[in-house]
């Protein structure tokens, strides 16, 4: 699976000098300081949107708990480019919100008033934030709900309340969480080619774009590339530092507890603060949407909605199978194997994660073009019909590029899973003359069994929204929602494909939902 | 098992392969703008027309795809590609008298390795409460435009073959000088597609933009989007000197296409009378097959003087414009 | 001596169960508590209600004559005054071991901040790890800590919870001595949970015996397992073993025998015979083994059910064998004479202050 990877960056040495040096005297700097404000900009809020919720919920009384604690976690299951586009277009100049504001206020041109412009560098991390911030939630209250009850009431006895608390221990303490988290929203932040696209924002993703389809330089293309992917290596070590960290948790977790209590106005204004995030991050793309598809959807539609949501689940499911597959072996053969390296095939495949979905789908095409060549040379020498591109040109390419950059999700969801299993029961089914498969076909498999079932899901959904690799890897006559509605985006017409964007955004739901019913029971 | 894997492979795509008649389309164009005449194609002989699009990537698809490509016919919407297609060697030489008659000279490759479709123009799109202007392009650095120009992103192919054609007029150094001017009359940072320029003229927010002949067109059979185009003349700029910018849709064969002949009949009706009435008919492009009439609308915009520098010369300057484009940081 | 802490009529509901119930408690200064019961008695939920973490329903705690909580006030635990130690010391991770000492003691000055750390780490041996962090101690090191971070600002009363279940076997009884000695030192009241009364004895000077919510014996150790209140007391503790036994005339019937009563005995034994709504209650004996003794010349009343070796000869769970006793009493019995599983043998009681409890 680094295959790809390793080929990208072999392509990137030889990158053109002269190039790189027009590139570098004239925009590369503004869209390196581009991409990296972007990036500190949005880690930031989506921190403050992420963290501050997360305290709001998991320690004080804040009104609609319950509702709340799940609710902020919908913008997941928003696609940034969708939202991206959403907003843009609502606030855009042109969009109705200024719309009516010129004509409450009878102003004619831009020069009558002053308005936020969408389309910077601010604005696109407001939005990037706006779906970004659930990652941060979700791990940042976990983190609050696994922590040792004793460690707060220690505090407590010590003669702090519990807002010292708050900062001095669970705060602290809650701070691998946290970064784990902030590192994936950088991430994701870095690879998003789309959504920055729609804000004018020039990124290192841009350069790419332009040395590769512009200048034609794919050599010069895979060494921005490369450049981009140390940016993230760097993320993700850094992380993985921080996870280091994370040793002390609790099996007496912190359910009930003492909680701040807050003024009746600081309910209020705590509350607002958590249906805003809701309200901007979900609700209000979300039902922009349905008002485009009542008004806009027409039986044509439908057919071809069904042909490309077909298309859609089928390639999903197939990727989400063959991820979970790889996770489990990768995972069990990590457990039941006593050698030193047994891990690094784990956290290799992780890497995928990080590598922006154009780039990947860049490396698939540099790794299987050659190969689909050699079989058909083996085919032809051996006077066999010539089988054509069967890797490159199919779903198979684009189920590769799906598996290689989601099996961290499969991974890191089934390897937690394992950890769970005690020690004992890998050995425990030997005393029972239970030989290793049985063991584990009869033992881990079923114990397993709701990892694996979350793993699958959390891989299905996020290659129901994948675009990039979809783009560029798809055979003929082959479209899946994301791309066909990313292509009626890029001509302004999401009015037409607001039903399949409906239907993505469904399906985003799905493992929020199951995940949260799990969490209660 | 490493055996047994390509068998089986080789089995698999043994199916796959053992499809009817049909021809493969990599196309950079909208599928819903060609789809209609694959459609009378297919009715017309019965050979399938599979198509794959993609506006990005797709010359390095084909190339990497190599000999084994399944790639018969190419369909670009820009001079540009069609010529990095062929200087990438990825086209080969279609010998047909049917293009030869149907399209005019200046219109395919000396080669005979690309040939037109259809021309569109790169107008100027100014707002009625200018009143009629006679405008060129070199006028979009007029001071007096400060803040009221829109366009898209210089990045775009459209935007490309017009500072290309800038470049062959007037040379290197003063179209950087005229980019950066008008990069300063830009009433907000380049964005959105060519009818979005227009909206915003509507809106009030510019008084010129840069737009292709066709949108104007589309835009007033759109419902929504009438209003738009109502608020602004459409202006062929350089009517009294070298004429209006114009660009090219076009085709090319593959060069390792595998179903030659097929390619070679679509290609033809491509600029048959018929599929050029529909080009012109639908989406309100000027034919490039002489006697076939323009849209009534389209028609009505008037005659217009166009530039007749050399296609090729276009696509040659496309990388200088590029330079250019970043030198003036146009977009950012 | 005055009394530092005073509980009365405390109840506790948890999950509408009541966990607690009108428990009373009164402590003097400069005690240290031992406070044992079966797991789920009730013990930790004191604990809590005292340092704050628990709401009683009903009742009042007074510290230092300081009403601290009742039906109408509760302050809570940051403003208590009370230290405590967990389990597992809930030490912070986060922090260095000066760090974790300092954190009660941050709204002292920094010099006085320095000299009371410098102060309990030479008290604890600790000042050579004053920079570690917790994973780089040991055990042993880590309790120490607990107990200075603790004891930094001075509480009035400390509570330890099972405070030495974590430490090896080994070292516990040194590491109890140690800490006796240093909250004695101090002058310090201290209230300690633990379900080994073993450690009782050697750690505190007072014992409370707990079960359902309520404190069933509150004495100085040794005056406990002399005479336990009540045989829930007594049956905790394993003072000894369960004989049932029936008053007949002034005598006592049991398996192994009959015994004679004293009048002040007889007087006894009648009063725990009739329980409340007049019914005559069953009764049962505590015996200890070095009063049962083999009486070869009766017929054989007992059987042999479980052999091991001990210091004091072997030891045998024997039980009772007469025939119209359904509940076949199992008694514990030393003696250097080896007999096999499943042997009879005749028992005999020899005559002692006797212990009846009404079951």
């Amino acid at each position: 699976m680094i295959i790809p990877v390793l080929i990208m960056l072999v392509d990137g040495i030889d990158a053109s000098t002269q190039l790189f040096g027009h590139l570098w005297q004239t925009v590369l700097p503004s869209y390196l300081k581009n991409t990296i404000l972007l990036g500190v900009f949005v880690v930031l809020l989506s921190l403050f949107f992420g963290v501050s919720s997360a305290v709001l919920i998991s320690q004080t009384n804040i009104l609609f708990k319950q509702h709340l604690r799940w609710l902020l976690l919908l913008p997941l299951a928003m696609p940034a480019y969708l939202v991206a586009y959403l907003y843009t277009d609502l606030f855009d100049y042109a969009g109705p919100v200024q719309r009516t504001l010129r004509e409450w206020f009878n102003w004619q041109s831009p020069n009558d008033y002053w308005f936020f412009d969408i389309r910077t560098l601010f604005g696109a991390a407001i939005m990037l934030s706006l779906v970004l911030y659930p990652y941060i939630y979700m791990l940042t209250r976990g983190a609050f709900e696994q922590q040792d009850q004793n460690l707060m009431r220690a505090s407590r006895l010590l003669g702090l309340n519990v807002k010292q608390t708050l900062f001095r221990v669970a705060l602290p303490l809650a701070r691998p969480a946290i970064a784990v988290s902030a590192s994936l929203v950088l991430m994701e932040t870095l690879a998003d080619f789309a959504t920055v696209q729609y804000f004018s924002v020039n990124t290192l993703t841009t350069a790419i774009y332009d040395t590769w389809l512009g200048y034609g330089d794919m050599a010069a293309a895979n060494a921005l590339a490369s450049v981009l992917m140390l940016l993230i290596l760097f993320v993700i070590v850094l992380e993985q530092r921080g996870r280091a960290g994370l040793r002390h948790q609790s099996a007496r977790p912190n359910m009930q507890k003492d909680l701040i209590q807050l003024s009746s106005i600081q309910q209020l204004l705590a509350s607002i603060f958590c249906w805003a995030l809701v309200i901007l991050g979900f609700a209000l793309p979300f039902a922009l949407l349905i008002a485009m598809a009542i008004e806009y959807s027409n039986v044509e539609q439908l057919t071809r909605l069904l042909d490309t949501g077909v298309n859609s689940v089928k390639v999903s499911v197939i990727a989400a199978t063959v991820a979970v597959i790889i996770a489990l072996v990768l995972g069990l053969y990590q457990r039941l194997h006593g050698h030193k390296f047994r891990h690094v095939p784990q956290q290799i495949s992780g890497f995928g994660y990080a590598i922006p979905g154009t780039v990947l789908a860049m490396a698939m095409l540099s790794t299987f073009g050659p190969f689909d060549h050699w079989l058909n040379d083996v085919a032809e020498f051996l006077a066999w019909q010539q089988p054509g591109l069967i890797l490159s040109g199919t779903i198979f390419a684009m189920i590769f590029a799906f598996v290689v950059r989601f099996s961290a999700i499969a991974n890191g969801t089934i390897a937690s899973g394992i950890k769970q299993i005690p020690q004992s029961l890998d050995y425990a089914p030997a005393t029972l003359g239970m030989g290793l498969t049985k063991t584990i076909t009869r033992v881990h498999l079923p114990i397993l069994k709701p990892a694996v079932f979350v793993a699958w899901l959390l891989v299905f959904v996020e290659s129901m929204k994948e675009l990039s690799a979809v783009l560029l890897l798809r055979p003929f006559n082959f479209e899946t929602l994301s791309s066909q509605i990313y292509q009626l985006i890029s001509d302004e017409m999401l009015e037409q494909g607001a039903l399949g964007a409906i239907l993505i955004v469904l399906f985003g739901l799905l493992p929020i939902i199951l995940l949260n019913r799990k969490r209660e029971h | 098992m490493l055996k047994f894997a390509l068998v089986g492979l080789l089995l698999v795509s043994s199916f796959l392969t053992s499809a009817s008649e049909e021809v493969n389309v990599y196309s950079y164009r909208q599928p819903f703008l060609v789809k209609p005449l694959f459609d009378q194609f297919t009715e017309q002989t019965g050979i399938k027309v599979n198509v794959v699009f993609a506006k990005k990537g797709m010359a390095e698809r084909l190339a990497r795809e190599g000999k084994y490509s399944p790639a018969d016919v190419l369909l670009t919407t820009d001079i540009s590609r069609l010529v990095e297609l062929r200087d990438k060697n990825l086209v080969q030489i279609v010998n047909s008298s049917v293009l030869q008659e149907a399209i005019p000279a200046q219109y395919h490759a000396n080669d005979n390795t690309w040939f037109a479709l259809t021309t569109r123009v790169r107008n100027i799109y100014s707002a009625k409460r200018l009143g009629k202007i006679d405008i060129n392009y070199e006028d979009l650095a007029d001071e007096k435009y400060r803040g009221r120009v829109c366009t898209r992103s210089g990045k775009h192919s459209y935007t490309v073959g017009l500072i290309a054609s800038m470049i062959s007029e007037h040379g290197e150094a003063y179209t950087l000088d005229w980019l950066k001017k008008v990069k300063q009359n830009l009433a907000r940072k380049p964005q959105g597609n060519d009818r979005g320029q227009v909206q915003a003229i509507h809106q009030n927010l510019c008084d010129i933009s840069l737009g292709n002949s066709y949108y104007f067109g589309k835009m007033l059979k759109d419902e929504k989007q009438k209003v738009w185009a109502d608020a602004v003349y459409i202006n062929f700029p350089n009517q009294n000197n070298r004429g209006a910018h114009v660009n090219i849709s076009g085709v090319a064969m593959a060069k390792y296409a595998p179903n030659k002949a097929n390619a070679k009949a679509l290609m033809e009706f491509l600029v048959s009378e018929p599929a050029q009435a529909l080009y012109a008919q639908t989406n309100m492009e000027y034919p490039v097959r002489e006697g076939v009439p323009v849209s009534d609308l389209v028609a009505s915009w008037g005659k217009f003087k166009a530039d007749d520098l050399a296609l090729e010369e276009i696509a040659k300057n496309r990388k200088a414009a590029l330079i250019l484009l970043d030198k003036a940081k146009f977009d950012l | 001596m005055t009394s530092l802490l005073e509980i009365n009529q405390l109840s506790v509901k948890l999950q509408s169960k009541l966990i607690l119930q009108q428990l009373d408690l009164n402590l003097s200064a400069g005690e240290i508590l031992g406070l044992v019961g079966a797991s789920g008695c009730g013990k930790t939920t004191l604990l809590n209600a005292i340092a704050g973490f628990a709401k009683p329903c009903a009742g009042s705690i007074q510290l230092d004559n300081r009403l601290i909580s009742d039906s109408e006030q509760f302050i809570p635990a940051q403003d208590r005054h009370v230290g405590m130690i967990f389990q597992d010391y809930a030490l912070f991770p986060h922090l260095s071991v000066k760090q974790n000492i300092a954190f009660g003691i941050s709204d002292y000055s920094l010099s006085e901040q320095e000299a009371r750390i410098d102060s309990l780490l030479a008290l604890l041996k600790l000042s050579e790890h004053k920079d570690k962090y917790i994973h780089q101690l040991s055990g042993g090191q880590q309790q120490r800590v607990a107990i200075a971070r603790a004891l930094a600002p001075q509480p009035k009363l400390l509570l330890l919870d099972e405070p030495f279940s974590n430490i090896d076997a080994r070292l516990r009884n040194e590491l109890m001595l140690e800490i006796r000695q240093l909250l004695k030192q101090l002058n310090i009241t201290a209230i300690f949970v633990t379900h080994n009364k073993d450690e009782v004895f050697t750690f505190a000077d007072k014992m409370a015996v707990m079960a359902h919510g309520k404190i069933l014996q509150l004495d100085s150790p040794t005056a406990i397992c002399q005479q336990p209140n009540s045989w829930q007391v007594a049956d905790f503790l394993q003072l000894g073993t369960w004989l049932s036994c029936e008053l007949k005339k002034n005598e006592l019937d049991t398996a192994f025998g009959l015994l004679t009563l004293t009048d002040t005995e007889y007087d006894l034994v009648k009063k725990k015979q009739q329980s409340v709504d007049g019914s005559s209650q069953k009764l049962v004996m505590l015996i200890k083994p070095q009063y049962l003794e083999i009486n070869e010349d009766n017929p054989a009343n007992a059987c042999v059910e479980h052999i091991s070796v001990t210091e004091q000869g072997y030891h045998y769970t024997l039980a009772s064998l007469s025939p119209n006793d359904t509940a076949k009493d199992k008694v514990s019995f030393y003696s250097q004479q080896l007999l096999t599983i499943k042997e009879k043998i005749a028992l005999k009681v020899n005559p002692h202050p006797i212990l009846v409890y009404s079951q």
